[in-house]
């Protein structure tokens, strides 16, 4: 691997991280209550184009929110907007079909509780988890503008934002359009999910370009994402699974969306305590 | 973007990444197989098959000894079925086909003959019939367009009475759910 070359932090990265967490759930909260207060009667093709809107809002309020604050020394925009647009093509060309046509995951999965765990790690976990890393590995990875080990972090998110955007637009398409109550929450959860998972990837990605880490260090990244991504996928089978009783059912989207929450938040702060620790330890031995 | 020159480290972390993700699908692969092929041991009425595990039993009804769906397909669920027909001595298989076909005919909405001919299926000789029709039972809590199903019977003769073995699938499955359904076939017996 290379040697150190930088001992920077972008440190908007981790501000940008918790606003996006906080700017979703403020959007999901305005969107519900414009829907429940105005209650807007759509035609097909408005509820379409209203849904594939919302599908990309959460990763423009993070785009936003990184160029606001990306001030002191800014990526150029158009490669991040690059990784974005190569994790959303990705998920699009290969991710989806993989997962939708060749695994045929809906068949099989929710079997029982080890399958969807297991199926869910080695499917749905590695296959995004690994396009979201060849967004990054191999488009901005080597180039001179990765240069600060938090920008593995950066274009990571961005690939995952991308990805994320796909899938909840193809969501949106497949359904003819999205119900504003409950379909509004699974965007900001995909979305959430997955900017979490591929943090994750993108600092094992930033010490593997400026430290010299073992063969193992990118592989084990990648297993820890896939495992996080199959282990949300059940937790959040179980938590938003509806309440039966003799009034109806309920739906639990809502929990769905605070756990999504608290693992972007506890992801972010773990990452940040291990870029920070990294740091330090790389500073102490320049 | 400005490439670097890749260390020999960096190039066998990269081939490591993409082994490992090689290995997790084939894994996956093969865990999906165990799920969809798992089974569950049937016989009645002298027919006996390895019918999928997981798959809703549907009461089997009038010649029918088996009847099961598969839940969690998209559009019209996978089903097979076994029928055991009464046929007199001379009857051939081409005949209860046509009997068969009347029938899909008369009670299938938008039928359509698509092939016939005789086939060896695992070393017995059969009677293969394909056809094609619109799923047109009235279910209030389906919100999608009808399918198109596709299907696909075995007529084997059995001394006074024809085994028949229907695999029906959503049209668009229907390539994909041959395979499992191959499998179902080659574990019957009578």
């Amino acid at each position: 691997m290379n040697e150190a070359k930088s001992i920077h932090e972008r440190k908007h990265v981790w501000r940008d991280e918790i606003l996006l967490i906080v700017g979703l759930l403020l959007f999901v909260g305005v969107v519900y209550a414009v829907n429940n207060s105005l209650q807007p009667v759509f035609t097909p093709t408005t509820l379409l184009l209203t849904g594939v809107f919302l599908a990309i809002v959460p990763a423009a309020i993070w785009l936003v929110f990184f160029y606001l604050q990306d001030r002191a020394e800014p990526e150029p925009k158009g490669f991040v907007l690059g990784v974005f647009a190569l994790g959303g093509i990705l998920a699009a060309a290969v991710g989806i079909p993989v997962v939708d046509d060749l695994f045929r995951v809906s068949h099989w999965l929710r079997s029982d509780t080890t399958t969807t765990i297991v199926g869910g790690i080695l499917v749905i976990g590695f296959t995004q988890e690994f396009l979201k890393y060849a967004a990054v590995r191999y488009s901005i990875y080597n180039s001179d503008e990765f240069d600060e080990p938090t920008d593995g972090v950066v274009y990571a998110t961005a690939a995952g934002l991308g990805y994320a955007t796909m899938l909840n637009i193809q969501f949106v398409v497949s359904n003819g359009g999205v119900d504003l109550g409950a379909g509004i929450i699974r965007i900001a959860v995909v979305a959430l999910a997955q900017a979490a998972f591929s943090g994750i990837t993108g600092y094992f990605l930033g010490r593997a370009k400026f430290e010299s880490e073992q063969i193992w260090w990118m592989p084990l990244g990648i297993t820890l994402a896939a495992t996080f991504n199959g282990v949300f996928n059940w937790l959040q089978g179980i938590v938003t699974r509806p309440t039966l009783s003799l009034s109806g059912a309920t739906s639990n989207a809502w929990m769905g969306l605070a756990l999504a929450a608290v693992v972007a938040f506890v992801t972010t702060g773990v990452i940040l305590v291990l870029v920070r620790r990294n740091l330090k330890s790389l500073q102490a031995g320049k | 973007m400005a490439n670097k020159q890749v260390s020999l480290g960096d190039r066998f972390a990269e081939i490591t990444v993409v082994a490992l993700t090689v290995i997790a699908l084939i894994a996956g692969w093969l865990y999906k197989s165990s799920i969809e092929n798992a089974s569950l041991a049937f016989n009645a009425e002298g027919v006996s098959a390895q019918a999928p595990k997981g798959w809703l039993q549907v009461e089997p009804a009038g010649n029918e000894i088996l009847h099961t769906v598969d839940i969690k397909s998209t559009g019209f669920g996978a089903t097979y079925v076994i029928q055991k027909i009464p046929t007199t001595q001379e009857a051939s298989a081409a005949e209860v086909s046509s009997r068969l076909s009347l029938n899909y005919a008369q009670n299938l909405l938008a039928f359509r003959m698509l092939d016939q001919r005789e086939v060896t299926v695992y070393g017995r000789e059969a009677y293969e019939i394909s056809y094609v029709f619109v799923e047109s039972n009235p279910d209030l809590t389906h919100d999608q367009l009808p399918s198109v199903v596709r299907g696909t019977d075995y007529v084997f003769l059995n001394g006074d009475h024809a085994v028949v073995v229907t695999f029906q699938t959503d049209e668009k499955n229907y390539d994909l759910d041959m395979g499992r359904f191959l499998v179902f076939l080659r574990s019957l017996s009578f």
